[in-house]
């Protein structure tokens, strides 16, 4: 099988989706046999970052002209485009803060990547799923995409038989709302789901404000709950 | 004037440029810009509730999310004077040292190991079945289980919460965890000694910077009350701000620590160098290595943290069940709080002031490479004075910034509004 070329660009964001592919320490080796990295600054010092690419993994928001100029040229040179992590889905937590155009700095607020490419799959998370990098790197060179089945965090709670945060413990969980595929990592460990995964299809939004507003959070803190990866109020 | 500009920087966290400034083929000055997109993490968290800020933070910087989680945990439990139980602060250190040595594992096997045989990654070497890039991995890979087992998943920990911890880990987990460290502290030495063997740096010029750490003065910890200088020097956790004298500068998004008698060094250089003749089995910085002396030390601080992992292992499998582990929230209490810790690539500074209403007022987040940045610089331009081919000169300047192991997109954030 000819190698998988790979560009893993990284624009306002923290690195975590990139370092959660060099965390599949344990398959690292084998994606070394499969891949061709043509830009991966975070990895690897070999030029190609012109260089055509099967695909191109994105992380991180949109918030600099110079940002948007370096999206449209790795999309061009793409075949496939994927977003990587709530920034590039959502603009993610970068988008809680800038309002406004900054002219001095020349930025603009925190945008998701699909604002201004076409986005041929994504990975969620805030870090996203190593299973998710996995899955898509094993699926591309065999020339399709990975199965994914998309519920609420919710259902994989119920699997994995967790005590219920919201409806027994009365807190504020998101999982209702948010896109399954984690294996309910965090209200596995008794943490409330803080919807990193973005929000599920036909997510039940007005019933899940009630739900926490009962819980004893004001109107101003659930918002602010359910917008911490929707990309701050500009989703 | 020609100028050379090394961008992007490859194989450091971050986006970073260098721009040498050469006349008739002699260095003259050097600029080192951060240029990270700004993300304003300090203006993000006013007006919002204490118990929302760690999550918020720890999005700074993926590599250090575990020590701003803890960090920022800290300070807002010393604003609003909240007790952490001590068997829920062992978890948290433990989940530190997590952090801390997958973070060594993954600057020095990952990014740096490659420099030492003229490869130009990881991937090169693992394809060539490379045992030192392997064995770094398994490290690497120990490190992160470590932070899974603590904090709940390996990057954005949840297990930590304000007045403490949601859970300890269990048995089952002590008992494997035990049992791996066990083999680590086996197998690190044969492992270190191959990579102090394998490693080539450069002919460097002294190391430039005043050493400054927390921790280092009460015996060797990652977290401390107090800041420590050469010569027994020290100041309190609340004079942070006018020792490191942080300035903004034109041509960086970051910050700058400027100091009264230049510029600071953070990071295990600088840690260990405050420690001199205090730590066993380490030789101090070789003859000319300078700055890539940083790797040596971050060497030794993973077979120091794997030592801390197995002792605090013990601790926790001894610990009695049903020990309590969180402070249930009692009523607001405002007030301010500045937390000191040592992150793997040097000090890190968070402080807050909490209002009435439990919400944070006011946040100011000190990072390492903010601080290493100007010293960074200098560091630069002394060790690159001497050569004149501009390849050599783009090989150099790339492997002396990479011996900071800087973390870039930390550095940013602190840019005010």
């Amino acid at each position: 099988m000819a190698a998988l070329t790979l560009a893993f660009a990284r624009y306002t964001s923290c690195s975590g989706c990139q370092l959660m592919l060099v965390n599949c320490e344990e398959q690292l080796a084998a994606l070394a046999g499969m891949v061709d990295c043509h830009g991966f600054d975070l990895v690897s010092s070999a030029p190609g970052d012109d260089l055509a690419v099967a695909v191109a993994l994105v992380e991180g928001s949109i918030s600099t002209p110079a940002e948007l100029e370096a999206l449209l040229a790795l999309r061009e040179r793409a075949e496939f485009l994927v977003a990587v992590g709530a920034c590039a889905l959502s603009g993610g937590i970068n988008a809680l803060a800038v309002t406004g155009r900054d002219e001095a700095r020349g930025t603009f607020p925190p945008q998701p990547v699909r604002r201004f490419v076409r986005v041929d799959w994504d990975i969620p998370g805030c870090p996203p799923e190593r299973s998710d990098f996995l899955a898509l790197l094993a699926a591309l060179p065999r020339g399709g995409w990975p199965g994914r089945l998309e519920c609420a965090v919710c259902m994989e709670c119920r699997i994995r038989e967790n005590r219920c945060l919201l409806l027994e413990d009365r807190l504020p969980c998101l999982g209702p709302v948010t896109r399954s595929g984690c294996l309910a990592r965090c209200p596995s460990v008794g943490v409330i789901c803080e919807g990193c995964r973005g929000e599920v299809a036909e997510a039940h939004r007005d019933e899940v404000f009630r739900l926490l507003a009962e819980r004893g959070l004001a109107v101003r803190e659930v918002r602010r709950r359910l917008e911490r990866f929707r990309g701050g109020s500009h989703g | 004037m020609a100028k050379v500009v090394l961008q992007p920087l490859t194989r450091v966290e971050g986006h970073g440029r260098v721009e040498l400034y050469l006349d008739e083929g002699r260095l003259q000055a050097v600029r080192l810009a951060l240029v990270e997109s700004p993300r304003l993490f300090e203006k993000l968290v006013v007006g919002r509730a204490a118990v929302e800020v760690p999550d918020l933070v720890c999005r700074i910087c993926a590599i250090c999310s575990a020590v701003h989680k803890l960090a920022a945990l800290t300070a807002l439990e010393q604003a609003m004077a909240i007790e952490v139980p001590p068997q829920a602060r062992q978890v948290r250190e433990l989940l530190l040292l997590g952090g801390h040595l997958q973070s060594h594992a993954l600057h020095l096997f990952c990014l740096i190991l490659p420099d030492f045989t003229g490869r130009t990654s990881l991937l090169e070497l693992l394809r060539e079945n490379d045992e030192l890039a392997r064995a770094g991995l398994e490290l690497k890979a120990f490190g992160n289980r470590l932070q899974e087992v603590a904090g709940g998943r390996v990057i954005h920990p949840v297990n930590p919460v304000l007045g403490g911890v949601m859970r300890a880990p269990s048995a089952a987990e002590l008992q494997a965890l035990r049992c791996e460290v066990a083999t680590w502290l086996r197998r690190w030495p044969a492992i270190a000694a191959r990579f102090a063997e394998t490693a080539r740096y450069p002919e460097a010029a002294a190391v430039v910077g005043t050493p400054l750490s927390t921790g280092g003065g009460l015996g060797f910890a990652l977290a401390g009350e107090r800041l420590y200088l050469p010569g027994g020097d020290s100041r309190r956790a609340g004079e942070y701000a006018e020792l490191l004298g942080e300035q903004a500068v034109a041509h960086s998004r970051a910050k700058q620590a400027t100091g009264a008698d230049g510029p600071f060094l953070v990071g295990a250089l600088a840690r260990l160098t405050l420690l001199a003749g205090r730590t066993p089995g380490y030789a101090g910085p070789g003859r000319g290595e300078g700055i890539h002396g940083n790797n040596a030390a971050q060497l030794w601080e993973i077979g120091w943290a794997l030592r801390q992992v197995s002792a605090l292992l013990d601790a926790l499998a001894a610990a009695p069940a049903g020990a309590a582990l969180r402070t249930a929230a009692s009523a607001v209490q405002p007030g301010c709080g500045t937390a000191l810790f040592e992150a793997p690539r040097g000090l890190l500074v968070h402080h807050y002031v909490v209002d009435d209403w439990g919400q944070v007022a006011v946040a100011d987040i000190v990072t390492p490479t903010a601080i290493n940045q100007r010293a960074m610089e200098r560091q630069l331009h002394a060790d690159l004075a001497g050569i004149a081919s501009e390849a050599e000169l783009r090989l150099a300047a790339e492997k002396i910034v990479r011996a900071y192991d800087p973390c870039i997109s930390c550095a940013v954030h602190v840019l005010q509004c």
